[in-house]
């Protein structure tokens, strides 16, 4: 096998606070991605994934541990690593003195393209972005969707090897995340271009990456591909139950049923049910429904989904350290 | 894609900047030239004609207003962007990222900081002429010059140099308070209105003055324009200028650093 692109070993950031006291951020976190992977980094808000990025990314010094790219310690050589790198922020930081032209050709000269090139390849990812239009504006004008489509223009605009997306459809509209989507698919299938995304939106992962993490304070918790995640659910297949209203009643009797490992109530209406078989098991939950005086208003069965192997993960910190992938 | 040195983005990065700036260029010229008008008219002008100020007053005051207007507008043009930059668009984040040294955008900052001081010391040329010209005795030789370009050229370093440190200190909500509670002081006690040499009588004064590098700046630029006079010895003013640049220089990378890299 050959080198990993992107290894990180025993990564540590604390930070201290106002107050004095100190923040663990990132907790001795090690993984390593493969040249042409898509890897997602799946955390709650605050779990310290953009503070990861800004590590490996030469901005922000870790407090202890190492990160290699292409089998170089970056804090030996961060300009080999910038070289390789390309990201897209978790907020605002296109130039705004400069109109979205020039954002892109100047990033394009700061990388070695030659002006001309730069200027081509800036035009036709202004045309593919839906900018084109705006092309002579200062991105100080762009609303919030423009500047994330700038933004995701700019930091492919040199055809990084390693390419960091930090939630980058945060308020993008659904064809938008389709045109980046098919961006980033293309670098990633032309040029073996390895990707680490952060996301909130469980279906970009589920549809794309190759190994997930979830990431819970600092720790990573799990780490696989999706089937090897699912494991960790206490069922491969799911019942997904929606009713009227959940009540106390119902659920005494699910949790009575032999054939029923867990409930997961998701909210007032909806329930995820973990059963113990494979087998009729549609047939087996139905039944229990019709006795209760619930309306059943939607029931289906399908495998787990990563949202729910997320929500199960996080809400079972200590059980599982899966490493199947570090 | 060719490997990119750090001379190339360096340039790139200095284009960049001086495209922003040109850009804004008429809010550039106000800002530089108000102070200098301002101080030139009341102190080269309307003092002296009214028998307030000496005749002569003029003339020692040239030199002065050359030395302000340029770190004046070093510091300011080094160290606004850099503190908006950082703290509030972040919007330098993409220029670290180049696989260059970190170092080479704060050198391309310094480098634009001094073309714009230069722009501010030419600038105080022609308020100069127009309110004082017939009170100018210069004392320019081919000698001088070269001596005057070397202070022009080093004096501007280090006001980028000191507009590098501020620039990474100062946080843009604080950039209103930079002018009564730096830029006024340093003017104040600069050796703009008053030769170094004439606080004699204010020894404490005297030395206190000396902690101010606009100080050496007039010193070294009133004994080459106006010829020995009464300024401090050239071998001084040269060393404070260079020692002050240095200082500023290896504090103001070093804060860069730390900002560029957190
Ligand atoms: N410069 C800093 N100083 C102090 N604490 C910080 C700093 N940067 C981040 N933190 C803290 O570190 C933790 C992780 O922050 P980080 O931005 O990495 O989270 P995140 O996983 O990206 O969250 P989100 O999903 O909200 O973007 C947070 O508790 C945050 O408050
Ligand atoms: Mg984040």
């Amino acid at each position: 096998m050959t080198k990993p692109l992107l290894e990180v070993h025993n990564l540590r950031k604390v930070f201290k606070k106002a107050d004095g006291s100190q923040h663990v951020a990132v907790d001795d976190i090690s993984f390593h991605l493969e040249t042409g992977e898509i890897f997602s980094f799946l955390g709650p808000n605050g779990a310290g994934k953009s503070t990861t990025i800004n590590m490996i990314t030469t901005q922000l010094t870790p407090t202890s541990g190492t990160i290699k790219i292409a089998g170089r310690d970056i804090r030996t050589d961060p300009i080999n690593a910038r070289r390789k790198i390309g990201i897209v922020a978790q907020y605002n930081n296109l130039d705004r003195g400069l109109t979205a032209f020039e954002n892109l050709v100047y990033h394009g000269r700061y990388f070695g393209m030659t002006t001309q090139a730069a200027e081509q390849r800036a035009n036709e990812l202004l045309a593919d972005f839906g900018l084109s239009e705006w092309r002579q504006d200062y991105v100080k004008s762009f609303s919030g969707g423009m500047a994330q489509r700038l933004k995701i223009a700019r930091a492919i605009m040199h055809r990084p090897q390693l390419l960091f997306l930090d939630e980058p459809t945060t308020g993008l509209d659904p064809a938008y995340r389709e045109i980046l989507w098919d961006h980033v698919l293309r670098l990633n299938r032309q040029q073996q271009t390895t990707v680490f995304l952060t996301t909130h939106y469980m279906e970009e992962p589920e549809r794309f990456s190759d190994h997930v993490a979830i990431y819970q304070q600092g720790k990573i918790r799990a780490l696989g591909t999706i089937p090897e995640l699912r494991q960790l659910v206490p069922a491969a297949s799911i019942v997904y139950a929606t009713v009227d209203a959940v009540t106390a009643p119902l659920l005494q009797e699910l949790n009575q049923q032999p054939f029923i490992k867990e409930i997961l109530q998701k909210d007032e209406k909806n329930l995820a049910i973990f059963p113990n078989t494979d087998d009729q098991i549609l047939q087996q939950v139905l039944p229990i429904f019709e006795q209760q005086p619930v309306k059943l208003e939607n029931i289906r069965l399908s495998f787990a989904s990563l949202d729910d192997i997320f929500v199960h993960v996080t809400e079972h910190p200590t059980e599982m350290e899966v490493k199947a992938h570090a | 894609m060719r490997n990119q040195t750090s001379l190339n983005v360096f340039w790139i990065m200095v284009k960049r900047d001086l495209l922003i700036q040109w850009r804004n260029w008429a809010e550039f010229i106000f800002r530089v030239v108000m102070l200098p008008f301002i101080l030139i008219l009341t102190y080269g002008y309307v003092l002296p004609k009214i028998g307030v100020l000496p005749a002569s007053f003029p003339n020692d005051l040239f030199p002065g207003m050359v030395g302000m207007s340029l770190l004046i507008t070093g510091i300011h043009g080094t160290a606004v962007p850099l503190s908006m930059d950082f703290n509030n668009s972040r919007e330098i984040e993409d220029r670290l990222q180049a696989p260059v040294p970190v170092m080479v955008t704060a050198w391309a900052k310094m480098f634009v900081g001094m073309i714009e001081s230069w722009i501010g010391a030419l600038l105080v040329l022609p308020i100069s002429l127009i309110f004082m010209g017939q009170s100018l005795r210069l004392h320019l030789t081919t000698g001088n010059i070269f001596l005057l370009l070397l202070i022009l050229l080093l004096s501007s370093f280090a006001s980028a140099a000191l507009g590098l440190l501020v620039g990474t200190i100062v946080k843009p909500n604080q950039i209103a308070a930079m002018f009564p509670g730096f830029l006024m002081p340093v003017i104040f006690t600069g050796a703009i209105f008053f030769s170094w040499s004439a606080l004699v009588k204010l020894p404490f004064y005297q030395i206190l003055v000396l902690v101010n590098p606009l100080v050496y700046i007039n010193e070294a630029l009133r004994h080459t324009m106006l010829g020995v006079g009464n300024a401090m010895p050239l071998t001084y003013s040269l060393i404070g200028i260079l020692a002050f640049t240095i200082l500023m220089g290896v504090l103001g990378m070093r804060r860069f650093r730390k900002m560029a890299v957190r």
